[in-house]
């Protein structure tokens, strides 16, 4: 027999691991620890912000932790936004919640109605909140069921960026706020040189939410709507859509003055080099367009005389851990989403503003200065007259819209019957009620 | 075995008492081989089993992931048979894994017999054809979009010199299947050199020494020698593509997205937009078992033929 001794120290270790793997997964299946001691109460902020916002952010727990002794936030990052859904999902379904989450407009619909989410109705009608201070797309996109379940934590729209020099090397004018759907195609085509691999314009054809959108409002520029006022049929297989769907073939197809671009990103680096003339695109972009590009920037055309935009509003939610951290949660939020600190958090970050008050705000002179690619978003805002549903089935929607799109730009698909599938699979999905 | 000199440790000893029971179970060679694995046994049961056996669970239900589940029995299984676009990612798989196993695996057999030589500097070969299988899949895609982009992409502008037209590669739905496989044998083939690699270093060299003696060429003793004596390698590299190719995602994932117009659908990406982007979990579910019932009747059938095959030409 060999020695026995390191037998045993083998054995000891795989106990050890085995411990050591059951203390693990006993730890983050549990419940945090009781956070409130001594009148003290601690609630968690998860968020995804990096950079000049994580910055922001965090001086601002800072102050409020500072000044509200009875209250203390904690910051968790939750790794990046494009994952805090399916990060809070496994939250609830293992029982362990932050108090308030980042959470994108999209998700909306995935987390309203579930138990552990606050409902803030009653909440947000207190005068002193003044929720009507926020845009109404906003509060629509914060409401599913005629319930509210979120307050706005950030806004953007989609206006026109425009590269001048392009501009002036074709001897074109600057787009106007008056342009209209022909100016803007006319405009496409002239951009374009075939010879140079120069593009008028740039779409998002990877047939993902990112396709439907940018289609949606032009959808709503062209008078048009995505569902029936009551939610359960597609009405997009209209006058208008095809009017939309028609505009993306016959620029795409027929002038071909368009880069498709397939998902990743590589528009901007296009937009920088100077092979790309116009973008639809948001505030989120205008960092990454180099300092030696000369942009302009402007509302979307109109195709029935509406500048229609759209925007993506993401939420702040709360989530129930106890009375007392629920309150304590809003208390914090209703300082965090005022106009005076939310303005303070714009002017550090170049965000745009969530209340119409903010504009009215001394320091907003110096945000125009500050960045002043942002003032045509900021008017803009007005141009956000609907927003997407907040649906189960607005995600199967937007799939069958995006895939059908990128039928219609690669000329693969002929308008109408691109519209009358897509609506036929929405009808599908709505009527499923999921 | 010399027992006669060996100390007799474990054997009854009239001086030392015998060990209890419990110590000798304590001490066996098989508790001490279930130390060594628990904690990969531990690990695997939770993060492999448990969610196995919870997804043929979920399968009959249907459940958004969280909120509790409903049973539907076989509802899930049925829909499957109705679904337009289940069948369209179950035809798209297909085709991916008929081109791609065939291509990859003659592909691979051909590569190591070049490398299988005495050349200068063959190490460097040898890793430069293994550096894709461990270059991270989302690396190869992006620079694979790169590659191929229409417009701006390097195989374009080659192709243009040489006087042949721009293809549309990931945005033409007649091509964009083609270009995953590309793409995919390109990331794969130096896993399937490295097999053949090391099947071709065991031929026994007295049997080629033997056949050039006999007057066979060096070509006809690849053919008739070597080739026959790879089935072996040939068969597990094709169940083992075979399993990989059935289960596509990522490469998917991070160039086309299932499209153009559902031209890249395969199973697993449709499995994901089920499950992650609907949260149907349970019609998901049903889907990940459709797809997991195919993968065992395919091996088992590969594994039949290919043991007779291999048997036969001995």
């Amino acid at each position: 027999m060999t020695s026995s001794p390191r037998r045993i120290t083998a054995l000891a270790m795989g106990v050890v691991a085995a411990l050591a793997l059951a203390a693990c997964t006993g730890g983050s299946g549990s419940k945090p620890s009781s956070t409130q001691s001594g009148g003290v109460v601690q609630i968690t902020l998860s968020h995804g912000y990096t950079d000049v916002e994580a910055k922001a952010v965090t001086a601002q727990v800072a102050t409020w932790n500072a000044s509200h002794p009875k209250i203390q936030v904690k910051l968790v990052f939750n790794g990046g936004n494009d994952g805090a859904l399916q990060k809070t999902l496994a939250g609830l379904a293992a029982g362990s919640s932050p108090d308030i989450a980042y959470e994108y407009g999209s998700s909306m619909a995935a987390l309203a109605g579930r138990s552990q989410v606050v409902d803030l109705s009653n909440k947000v009608k207190d005068p002193s909140f003044n929720w009507a201070d926020f845009y109404s797309f906003e509060r629509d996109a914060a409401t599913s069921n005629g319930k509210v379940y979120g307050v706005p934590a950030l806004v953007d729209n989609l206006a026109l960026v425009y590269n001048k020099k392009l501009f002036d090397k074709a001897g074109l004018a600057y787009p106007t706020e008056s342009w209209t759907w022909d100016d803007f195609r006319a405009a496409a085509k002239k951009l374009t040189d075939a010879s140079r691999k120069q593009y008028g314009w740039a779409y998002v054809a990877d047939g993902s939410e990112d396709t439907t959108w940018r289609w949606l409002a032009m959808l709503w520029q062209a008078g048009g709507d995505l569902v029936s006022a009551d939610g359960t049929k597609a009405a997009f297989d209209s006058p208008a859509g095809l009017k939309a769907t028609q505009l993306l073939h016959d620029m795409a197809v027929t002038d071909k003055s368009v880069y498709l671009d397939q998902g990743n990103g590589n528009y901007l680096n296009l937009f920088n080099s100077g092979k790309i003339g116009m973008l639809w695109t948001g505030p989120w972009d205008l960092s990454s367009i180099n300092s030696d590009v000369s942009y302009g920037v402007q509302i979307l055309p109109a195709a029935e005389g509406t500048h229609s935009s759209i925007a993506g509003p993401d939420n702040w939610m709360v989530f129930n851990n106890g009375a007392a951290r629920e309150q304590a949660a809003w208390t914090f939020l209703t300082w965090l989403t005022s106009a005076q600190t939310h303005g303070e958090f714009t002017l550090a970050t170049g965000d745009l503003p969530t209340r119409a008050s903010e504009t009215k705000l001394d320091s907003y002179t110096g945000y125009l200065a500050k960045y002043p690619g942002d003032a045509v978003f900021v008017l803009n805002l007005g141009n956000v007259t609907k927003a997407r549903p907040n649906t189960k089935s607005y995600p199967q929607v937007s799939q069958a819209i995006g895939s059908q799109m990128q039928g219609v730009l690669i000329g693969q698909t002929a308008p109408q019957s691109a519209l009358t599938a897509a609506a036929q699979q929405a009808d599908t999905a709505l009527a499923s009620g999921q | 075995m010399t027992s006669a000199t060996a100390p007799p440790a474990a054997g009854p000893s009239p001086v030392h008492r015998r060990p209890s029971v419990l110590l000798r179970v304590w001490w066996s060679d098989t508790l001490a081989g279930w130390a060594f694995i628990s904690p990969t046994v531990l690990l695997i049961g939770l993060f492999g089993l448990v969610p196995v056996v919870w997804a043929f669970v979920l399968s009959f239900e249907q459940n958004d992931l969280i909120s509790p589940g409903k049973w539907v029995g076989l509802d899930n299984y049925r829909k499957l048979l109705h679904d337009p676009a289940f069948s369209n990612s179950v035809r798209n798989t297909v085709v991916y894994t008929l081109v791609f196993v065939p291509v990859c695996v003659i592909g691979s057999l051909l590569v190591a017999a070049l490398l299988n030589r005495r050349v200068r500097g063959i190490t460097f070969y040898r890793v430069a054809v293994f550096i894709p299988v461990v270059t991270s899949t989302v690396a190869t895609a992006t620079m694979f979009n790169w590659l191929l982009d229409p417009d701006f992409g390097v195989v374009n502008a080659a192709l243009n010199k040489v006087g042949i037209a721009s293809q549309g590669f990931f945005r033409d739905p007649k091509e964009a299947l083609l270009a995953i496989v590309l793409m995919t044998v390109w990331g794969w083939l130096g896993f399937g050199v490295i097999i053949y690699l090391a099947a071709l270093q065991s031929v026994p060299a007295d049997l080629l020494e033997a056949a050039a003696i006999d007057g066979c060429t060096r070509w006809r003793a690849f053919w008739r020698v070597e080739v026959p004596l790879l089935a072996p390698a040939t068969l597990f590299l094709v169940i083992w593509l075979t399993i990989n190719s059935l289960q596509l995602f990522d490469e998917i994932f991070v160039t086309t997205k299932g499209g153009p117009v559902g031209s890249t659908t395969v199973v697993v990406y449709y499995l994901y937009v089920q499950a992650f982007q609907f949260f149907n979990g349970g019609y998901a579910s049903a889907i990940a078992y459709a797809l997991f019932m195919a993968i065992l009747v395919i091996t088992a059938i590969q594994l039949k033929v290919g043991r007779r095959l291999s048997h036969g030409e001995r």
